[in-house]
Parts: C-alpha cells; structure tokens; sequence
C-alpha cells in the first residue's frame, strides 16, 4: 500500500497525482493532512519507555501511524521554509519515532533503533516551493536510514510524473 | 560580549537534555565577562519575547537536539515566524543527539549553515555531539560525567566567538565506530544496555514488552 500525506492545502497536488496512479496497479491511500490536528513531537519519549509503540499525544496523526506502520511506501507532500520542509510536513517525519523500538543495534555500520514493525516504509518527498533540493535529498536519505528503508527521491512540484514512477 | 541562547528542544525545560548541556555550557561561557539570555522554544507563551530578543541581538546560539536527521519541527515552526536579518549577526549552533558517532549529526549540521544564511546571518560553525540520550535519566556525578565537558566548549566559545577551534573539532569524538568495537558495542546493546532500558522502563510504569506491536 502506499501512503500520501499531504501537509499542504493545495490539493491540486493530490489531485494530479491520484490522476497518474489511475492506471497504477497498487493500492494507494491519499490523506488531506493540512486540516486535520498533528501536533509536534514533544520528545516525552512514552512511546519507547511507557506505552510501547503509542504516541501520548491523541490527535490525528494516530490514525496516520497505524497506517504509516504497515504502508510500503510513504510520500510526504510539503512546503518548505528556511530552504527545507516547512514544520507541518517535518512534524509527520518526527511522529514516526513509535515505529521504531527503544532497542539499539548497528545497521550499515552505525547505531539505529530497531524498528518495532517488520517493515516499515520507503518514504519519499514532494515539495512545493522553493529548497536547498540536494540537501533534502541527502536528508531524506538520512531519514529512510532511521527506519532502515530507503529513500524514494525528492521531487518538485513539476515532476509528479517523475515521482508516480517511482511508485507504481 | 552578550550571546542569545535559545533552547530549541521540543521538551520542557525540566527534561531537556540540552538545557542540563547549557547548564555546563553557560558556566565556562561566563567565566571572564561574557553575559548571556535564554529561552526556551518549548514554552510557547515566551515565543514574542524570544523574537524581540533576536532582533536586538547580533550574536545568536541555538542549541538544539537532532530530530529525525535535523531540527525538531517545533523549532523550524518557531523560526519561520522570524524576520531575515541584515545588521550582521552571527549565528552559532549546539547540536547535540541521541547516537553516539558523529556522522550522526552531520546531516543536521548541513540543515543548521543553510538556515544561518535563509535569516541572513553569518555562520559561526556547530558544536556537534552525540551520545546524549541518558542525560535525562541521570543525576549528580552521571550527569556530570556526560555535561562536564561543555563547560570547556563554554570557554571556547567566549575566547573565539566561534565554534571551529581544534578544540570543538575535537570534542565530537570519533565520526564512526571501527568494526572491532561494534562487535563489542553490538554484545552490550543486545545483553546491559536492553536490560538498562527495561529498567528504565519499569519506573515509568510501562507493563508491556518494549517491542510491543499496538497496531
Ligand atoms: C522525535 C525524535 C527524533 C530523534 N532523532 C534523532 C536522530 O535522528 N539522531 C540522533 O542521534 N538522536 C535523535 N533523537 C534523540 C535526541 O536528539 C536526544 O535524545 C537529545 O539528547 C534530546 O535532547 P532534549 O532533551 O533537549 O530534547 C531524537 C529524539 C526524538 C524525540
């Protein structure tokens, strides 16, 4: 399944994706993210050490999690700001902390925490507006490693063509 | 010299890993004159204030911890609220992190120069670090163990108002752990440091297993 959480309000961006997925034989789930309530992450870490696997914070990333947790692929929709995802579209990357366990190991020769599920997401990245784009694709890189996935790539506003060919 | 310092951890005050670290940072950087003001990002009510702080002042430390490879939203949700500068400030960071290796943190080190220059200021070099995670679990001589040393980084800091003397350089530790060691380190995480964890757990309460599945 793959997942798309749109951070923005411009949901042209959905709309011409879900168009070019039209023909795509895999299962695809598009949220509306901009109107619904996704608080910070405010590092309480409960759901490594309280509730395992539980955000404390009930708002409605929740629904998102239980989602994100058994998507093969995720794609992040965001606007930028200071040359990077603005806080919307980075607070969907920092709630994904609960997939991962307390636990520790070494994994490509650095220490990552081991993921509580079996497999967690590809996660890739359109952007709207402008960003540092090869930093952000060294970012997202970065973050995939945190999940022990890959990235999917980084792509503008213009190449949602590009993008949906990663996808299907 | 007067520094800004701002707290940009999503946690309160109380629990933040990076106020404990400024706590150190903040005793070394006063020894021969050097004054300073702090906020914290994580107590919204005090946002207008840090603002009209980092328009009158022109040397401006954010320490911060890694989130995710970068900054912690609540701190990039603060900071797109702020006017682009043009009075020649200077900017430096504190970027501290869970991982113990700092090619952790260099990806956040990156994010930390290009922001520096979206607010128009000068940048001034990061202080990075890692193996923070336990700070908050800690008191006393533990605690000290793990924070002491930034009172030196503190010194550093108020003699070159910078963060790329040998010294901070230095103060990393190594970028990666070779191969022999993570064998070692690989035992412990897998035998000590789970059970650490499971104790660390036991006294919040959690009744469930640490790899525990809600969903
Ligand atoms: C959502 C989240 C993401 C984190 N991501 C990273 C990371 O990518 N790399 C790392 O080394 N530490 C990471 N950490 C660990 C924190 O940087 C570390 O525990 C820090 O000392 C917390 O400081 P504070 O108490 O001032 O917030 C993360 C913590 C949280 C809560």
């Amino acid at each position: 399944m793959i997942l798309i959480v749109n951070t923005t309000a411009d949901t042209s961006v959905t709309d011409e994706l879900k168009k070019r997925m039209s023909e795509c034989t895999t299962d695809f789930e598009v949220i509306e993210a901009e109107s619904l309530k996704i608080s910070h992450c405010i590092g309480c870490n409960y759901c490594w050490l309280k509730t395992p696997g539980e955000c404390t914070i009930k708002d409605d990333y929740e629904m998102i999690l239980k989602k994100v947790v058994h998507a093969d692929q995720m794609w992040v929709v965001s606007d930028t700001a200071l040359g990077f995802i603005d806080h919307k579209g980075k607070n969907v990357y920092d709630r994904m902390i609960p997939a991962l366990t307390m636990y520790l190991k070494f994994y490509k020769g650095q220490l990552r925490h081991v993921p509580r599920y079996q497999k967690l997401p590809d996660i890739g990245l359109i952007y709207l507006g402008s960003a540092d784009k090869a930093f952000l694709k060294r970012w997202n890189e970065r973050a995939a490693l945190n999940f022990m996935r890959k990235s999917l790539g980084v792509f503008e506003r213009d190449e949602l063509k590009e993008a949906v060919s990663c996808m299907c | 010299m007067h520094v800004l310092i701002i707290n940009g951890s999503p946690r309160v005050k109380k629990y933040s890993n990076t106020n404990a670290i400024l706590e150190k940072f903040t005793e070394g950087l006063c020894e021969n004159g050097t004054t300073f003001e702090q906020y914290e990002i994580s107590d919204k009510n005090s946002w207008d204030q840090i603002r009209q702080s980092y328009d009158r002042n022109t040397i401006i430390l954010v320490a911060l911890p890694l989130y995710v490879e970068s900054i912690p939203g609540l701190l990039i949700e603060f900071l797109e609220t702020l006017t682009p500068k043009s009075d020649g400030s200077k900017m430096v960071f504190l970027l501290q992190g869970g991982f113990m290796e700092g090619v952790q943190l260099r990806c956040g080190e990156a994010c930390l120069k290009i922001i520096a220059d979206k607010l128009g200021c000068e940048y001034m070099g990061t202080l990075v670090k890692g193996d923070n995670f336990c700070i908050r679990f800690f008191e006393g001589e533990w605690r000290e163990n793990i924070t002491g040393a930034y009172a030196d980084m503190g010194r550093e800091f108020a003699a070159h108002g910078n963060f790329n003397s040998k010294a901070c350089k230095k103060f990393t530790g190594p970028e990666t752990i070779p191969f022999f060691v993570r064998i070692h380190v690989g035992h412990i995480l897998n035998t000590q440091a789970k059970t650490g964890f499971e104790q660390m757990a036991a006294v919040l309460d959690c009744n469930k297993p640490l790899d525990y599945k809600p969903y």
